[in-house]
């Protein structure tokens, strides 16, 4: 294939992920990788395949069934200055590598007043939409921006997950990596990913430009809002759909400048609702912007329910296009 | 199988476990006179570092709580005489000295020794900005990535991980380095433990697990913390050495301790050495009159009566190397913290502490911006 036809080549969010891994696991041969059935079969979902027959089972490590103890080895070998890729088979199961995560990763810069940073990017599949049930779809990120010391990220697209999975490679601190599942493979989101790309962490992204209404969102809802944004158009309601990409740090000036402009605001994250990443989100906005706006700031979220395994009970609890419809017309409209 | 303080659990068929103790024994063999001068020092410094804390504490000079090592100096001073300047350390609570006893072999004076000085040491415990983390968390939380000490957190056995990742770099680079870490024996009932060990197993790093066994977790005796007969048999289910050393005879300890530590040198992995000891005092020093309701006198009186001191005198005095009038020119053993005074320690000891007592006592606060630094790393590439 051609340069010019390669680079042309659309390529999914799957894909994204899996060249930043290999452009890095190749450009660093410091690097490790830890988790379970990374090696041989190439992860649960196929993001680190070829990983391994690539840089041999010493840097790609097949772990055991051992969450906590995948992170605390990832600490390990990140205070050895080694950058390491830590996967969670699904981000559900971070529950159980818990303590290290927020006690020992999270505050060892802090706690060896700037000796010791730790390069760890802890990833994995993440959310609800696919049937997954309680231990399958969760979205657990507040859990973690809640956590000094931890930079907490999730790519929406192809591009994206490639652009900061290699800024997140790349940095200092530990992040906490949410990847989308059920974008993994979609078809309809393929896109062109440039060469060497690299997205800063930190940094939103407009992902549709509008004057009347501010959604804020991140992960699988934007798509949502950006349906969403498409019947409202109809409806005369002209929405601007901000992907935050990276919760740690937020990017705010990219939200407070959009607020400024449509003076109305809803937030949408797929997570449950109370203490969720939506609700930090309207307390920034109350601070920075609050003066601007002309009707109080909404949020859609699941309901505070765990994810449900059958369709039409985990629908009814999830962020759809018609709840996210009804509160930028009740924004719209106040 | 009965066990006593000379049995080892061996399952590695190279090495029966006959050999297995021979080969300790030999360990101690090796030590000259001189060595077992320092050791003895090194204990008398451990237990006058820990008195004297003791005293400051009950001044109230000191914040945080303080976890004595008194009576366990022998698991601390045995474990880390024979490491090698490169080797990592994993201290907990109850190991305040172990932070300057690492390489303290090569002296206090050189500038690349690869151990914390007891300045600093102090100046930890006092909270001040001359601390290796800056006085950030307290007492014990303090590490040196440059001197191969890790930096524990409260949530016990949760360093042994991050050992198996220091170990597992050590393996990538073809280092033959080990790591220690420290746990109580109450700290092998958390998950973690499991988790760490079976990594560090499958992958036959160069980590050795030291267990305290102090007979008791805070308020919780060892036999609500773990169902078999010894700690050590732990070991069995991830086919690694499980030793059991009398933890108030430094030989033993060190013979034990240098047997696990060459084995993981040659590759062959880790090992668990279960050290049995007594915790002298309360959990901590808050706890010191509490500790009545769930110990009664004479178990605590008969614990301490095998003062490790006491024993490593005993047993220089037999090899010769201390007359029995040097053996008694300095009586700590037998003691509470509070009867001792300085003239129960040898006059370099006492003055080592007082030049870092005055340094801790001298250093800056660190200022209250720097509680807002840190959090990230940012300024690096």
């Amino acid at each position: 294939m051609s340069v010019v036809a390669e680079q042309a080549a659309k390529k999914n969010y799957l894909a994204g992920l899996r060249e930043a891994l290999l452009e890095e696991m190749e450009a660093r041969p410091d690097m490790v990788c830890i988790g379970e059935d990374i090696g041989l079969l190439g992860g649960a979902f196929g993001v680190t395949e070829g990983l391994m027959e690539r840089y041999g089972p010493q840097r790609v490590i097949d772990a055991p069934i051992s969450e906590a103890a995948i992170v605390g080895v990832a600490i390990g070998l990140a205070m050895q200055g080694r950058p390491v890729m830590a996967e969670m088979q699904f981000i559900d199961f971070i529950s159980c590598g818990f303590d290290q995560i927020v006690n020992n990763a999270a505050t060892m810069y802090y706690r060896t007043a700037g000796k010791v940073n730790l390069p760890i990017v802890i990833r994995g599949p993440s959310g609800g939409y696919g049937g997954g049930g309680p231990y399958h779809s969760q979205q657990n990120e507040a859990w973690f921006a809640h956590s000094p010391g931890l930079k907490v990220v999730c790519p929406s697209t192809p591009a994206d997950a490639k652009g900061l999975l290699t800024a997140s490679l790349r940095d200092p601190n530990p992040v906490i990596f949410y990847e989308v599942k059920e974008l993994y493979r979609k078809r309809d989101i393929e896109e062109p990913i440039p060469d060497n790309h690299f997205v800063p962490l930190g940094s939103a992204s407009i992902r549709r430009p509008g004057n009347d209404v501010t959604v804020v969102t991140y992960g699988n809802p934007a798509y949502l809002c950006l349906q969403a944004s498409d019947e409202l158009s109809s409806e005369g309601i002209d929405v601007e759909v901000i992907d935050l990409r990276t919760l740690v740090p937020m990017d705010d000036e990219t939200v407070i400048q959009s607020i400024r402009k449509t003076n109305r605001v809803v937030v949408v994250n797929e997570a449950s609702r109370t203490c969720g990443f939506a609700a930090e989100v309207i307390a920034r906005i109350n601070e920075m912007a609050f003066e601007y706006l002309d009707a109080p700031p909404l949020r859609v979220t699941r309901a505070d329910t765990p994810v449900p395994w059958v369709k039409p009970l985990e629908t009814a609890v999830l962020p759809s296009v018609e709840s996210i419809c009804d509160a930028i017309r009740r924004v719209a409209r106040f | 199988m009965a066990k006593d303080s000379t049995t080892v659990t061996e399952p590695d068929s190279q090495a029966p476990s006959t050999e297995t103790q021979s080969a300790a024994n030999r360990a101690r063999d090796l030590l000259t006179p001189e060595d077992h001068l320092e050791i003895l020092r090194q204990l008398y410094l451990t237990r006058y570092f820990d008195v004297r804390l003791i005293k400051e504490k009950r001044r109230g000079r000191l914040r945080g709580t303080l976890y004595s090592s008194h009576n366990q100096e022998a698991i601390l001073v045995g474990t880390i005489f024979g490491l090698r300047p490169t080797d990592w350390l994993s201290p907990i609570h109850r190991d305040m000295p172990a932070f300057f006893l690492k390489d303290l072999k090569s002296g206090w004076d050189d500038p690349n020794r690869m151990g914390m000085s007891i300045q600093e040491v102090c100046a930890q415990v006092w909270g001040k900005a001359t601390a290796p983390g800056r006085a950030r968390d307290n007492w014990s939380h303090i590490g040196d990535a440059e001197k191969g000490i890790i930096c524990s957190t409260s949530m016990l056995a949760g360093t042994i991980p991050v050992a198996a990742g220091i170990a597992y770099d050590f393996k990538l680079r073809g280092f033959d380095g080990v790591v220690l870490t420290y746990n109580g024996e109450g700290a092998t009932a958390q998950g973690i433990f499991h988790e760490a060990i079976n990594f560090a197993a499958i992958h036959k790093l160069g980590v050795i697990t030291i267990i305290e066994n102090n007979q008791w977790a805070y308020g919780t005796p060892v036999e609500l913390e773990c169902p078999t007969k010894d700690v050590a048999d732990r070991a069995k289910g991830y086919d690694i050495p499980g030793l059991i050393a009398d933890g108030q005879d430094v030989l033993d300890v060190y013979d034990k301790t240098m047997w696990a530590v060459e084995r993981a040198r040659r590759g062959k992995g880790p090992s668990l050495i279960e050290c049995k000891t007594f915790r002298a005092y309360g959990h901590g020093d808050h706890d010191d009159d509490r500790a009545a309701k769930y110990r009664n006198s004479d178990d605590v009186d008969k614990g301490r009566s095998r003062d490790p001191i006491a024993v490593y005198k005993a047993e220089l005095v037999r090899l010769g190397i201390l007359s029995q009038a040097e053996a008694d020119a300095y009586k700590p053993e037998g003691k509470h913290a509070i009867e001792t005074t300085d003239e129960d320690f040898p006059p370099a000891v006492v003055a080592a502490l007082k030049e870092a007592v005055e340094f801790a006592v001298n250093s800056p606060m660190p200022e209250p911006d720097e509680a807002f630094r840190w959090v990230f790393a940012e300024d690096q590439p």
